[in-house]
């Protein structure tokens, strides 16, 4: 996760956008284990541990926003053009 | 409807609202992977019927404002639906009007909305008339729906031959998860095969990084550059029928209609022709790229509305691709919704009609203006905070979590099996409509047919 530029293009394309294959393999990890995991620590009432489960799914995703940037590079520019 | 319940139909709403317009934004979001799995928990964790009918009409409506948001700044198609609209928003941006661009689209989809929910609601009602008979077919519809979409597919041969061995393959499963006992006999797995089929083409991409040889070959990239300019000239209260010229009004009404009726088509041809249909007359490239997005946000918006409500309100079939692909959870998510019991049977026609205009209405006080007012600082965000990485994940455990709830263990296996089937057809060209439709249609092909 440092910088992108200095070093040889590893990005791939996956599903219109790209990703960082060890990134994606983390990201597909947290996302697991804390949706499963929600789902197997939730108190076994009717519909609790498909709600944890979905809790879970989302915490992951935000640890994964959190520990993985973007690979994209937003430039912004005030001039007009043309 | 006491007045709590209005109270969570309201939040649900805006909740939906917030969360589509952030999703909508992000790049390659397919609508059917967003919409569907979300939906699905809804209805299982058991909300009440309508608070969900609320929460997925504001959610469409607000994905489908948003996702012209990256096409207009960026050029990246914010969803498969607004894929078709990049080439004129590029045009628009060639010429320096994003900030146009985004005025045009976003008004376009509240045309749209506006034009869609009564006509929708008129033909629904029609439609009803019939319903005895079609629900009466229900299995050999499937089968000819599977049949129809193939052949209205650009490679029309592979989807046509494909529906079998699909068919096999989903019957098969079953027929094993009840041999080794991990399922009761005759209890259909479905939700996870769905989904399965909605993120198979991100399953096939997985095992292929698991090829070394391929996962060389791959091309390689630095980072994705968007540059966008920050000179935004929007001010004061954006008014959808100021924003849009007379004509371009008139043609983003007529495509409403079209939208409306062709609800059993797919969505993304019909905005592909009809886009090409009512700006080929126009000269002046600006204009022409102009008239083209509004009427075909319109479209997409109207096409979504009525291919969700006209089946669920007339039939409580998923009888159009976005019933099949979206929507899907609204008539089946066993053991909540089936066939038999689902909003079709459970909502009255009044209670159609509030969560509609309720779901309606805040998606389009918040997102509109939202959109229309903060294109820029929302793509800052989602493009510069949410990795891509992280969609996937977060799709990836969702579809776990249901695989395993479906079926244990072993169902992870059959679902990556389905996964990677399903991909290997979505690059052949077999599209999501009528894999849907043979999912439906699989115990008749394989048990009446032969």
């Amino acid at each position: 996760m440092s910088d992108m530029n200095q070093k040889e293009p590893e990005n791939i394309e996956v599903w219109e956008d790209l990703v960082h294959i060890k990134d994606l393999g983390l990201a597909l990890l947290i996302c697991g284990i804390f949706s499963l995991g929600g789902y197997f620590i939730a108190p076994n009432n009717t519909s609790d541990p498909l709600f944890y489960g979905l809790a879970g799914a989302v915490i992951g995703f935000i640890i994964s926003s959190i520990v993985i940037k973007p690979k994209r590079s937003f430039e912004e520019s005030g001039e007009e053009d043309k | 409807m006491d007045i709590s319940l209005i109270l969570q139909m309201i939040l649900a709403a805006g909740i939906a609202s917030v969360l589509y317009t952030l999703i909508g934004v992000a790049p390659g979001t397919d609508e059917t992977a967003v919409l569907a799995p979300v939906t699905l928990v809804l209805v299982l964790t058991g909300f009440e019927p309508i608070v969900i009918l609320t929460f997925f009409m504001a959610a469409i409506i607000a994905k489908k404002l948003t996702d012209s948001i990256p096409v207009a700044v960026a050029g990246i198609p914010g969803g498969v639906m607004s894929a078709p609209m990049v080439e004129h928003a590029l045009v628009l941006k060639k010429h320096g009007m994003p900030d146009i661009s985004i005025r045009k689209m976003a008004s376009g989809s509240v045309i749209g909305t506006i034009i869609a929910i009564p006509i929708t609601f008129i033909l629904a009602n029609g439609l009803a008339r019939f319903s005895d008979i079609i629900t009466q077919y229900t299995d050999p519809i499937f089968f000819f729906g599977a049949i129809f979409l193939a052949l209205m597919a650009r490679n029309k041969w592979v989807a046509l031959v494909s529906i079998f061995p699909l068919a096999l393959l989903i019957q098969g499963l079953r027929h094993l998860y009840w041999g080794v006992g991990i399922v009761p006999e005759g209890e259909t797995v479905f939700i996870s095969f769905f989904l399965g089929i909605t993120i198979g083409p991100v399953i096939l991409t997985l095992f292929e990084l698991l090829n070394r040889d391929l996962r060389s070959k791959l091309n390689r990239y630095n980072t994705k550059t968007i540059s966008v300019k920050s000179n935004w000239n929007i001010k004061g209260f954006p008014n959808p029928f100021r924003i849009l010229t007379k004509n371009e009004t008139i043609t983003s009404s007529l495509t409403s209609v079209l939208g409306v009726i062709t609800f059993f088509l797919s969505p993304v041809g019909m905005t592909i022709l009809l886009g090409e249909v009512v700006s080929s007359k126009i000269k002046d490239p600006v204009k022409k790229a102009a008239r083209a997005i509004s009427s075909m946000d319109a479209l997409t918006n109207a096409a979504y509305i009525s291919g969700t409500l006209i089946p669920l309100i007339a039939l409580g079939l998923p009888l159009s691709p976005t019933a099949l692909g979206p929507a899907h959870a609204l008539f089946n998510a066993p053991p909540v919704f089936t066939q038999d019991h689902n909003l079709h049977h459970i909502l009255s026609m009044s209670e159609f009609l509030w969560a509609t205009i309720i779901g309606a209405v805040i998606a389009i006080l918040i997102t509109y203006f939202v959109t229309v007012k903060y294109a820029l600082q929302i793509c800052r965000f989602v493009f510069k905070r949410i990795p891509h990485e992280a969609m996937l994940g977060l799709f990836f455990g969702l579809v776990l979590l249901l695989a395993f709830m479906d079926a244990g263990w072993l169902n992870i296996a059959g679902v990556l099996l389905i996964g990677l089937v399903a991909g290997v057809l979505n690059r052949l060209g077999v599209n999501y409509g009528v894999q849907f439709m043979t999912l439906y249609a699989a115990p008749f092909i394989v048990n009446n047919l032969f």
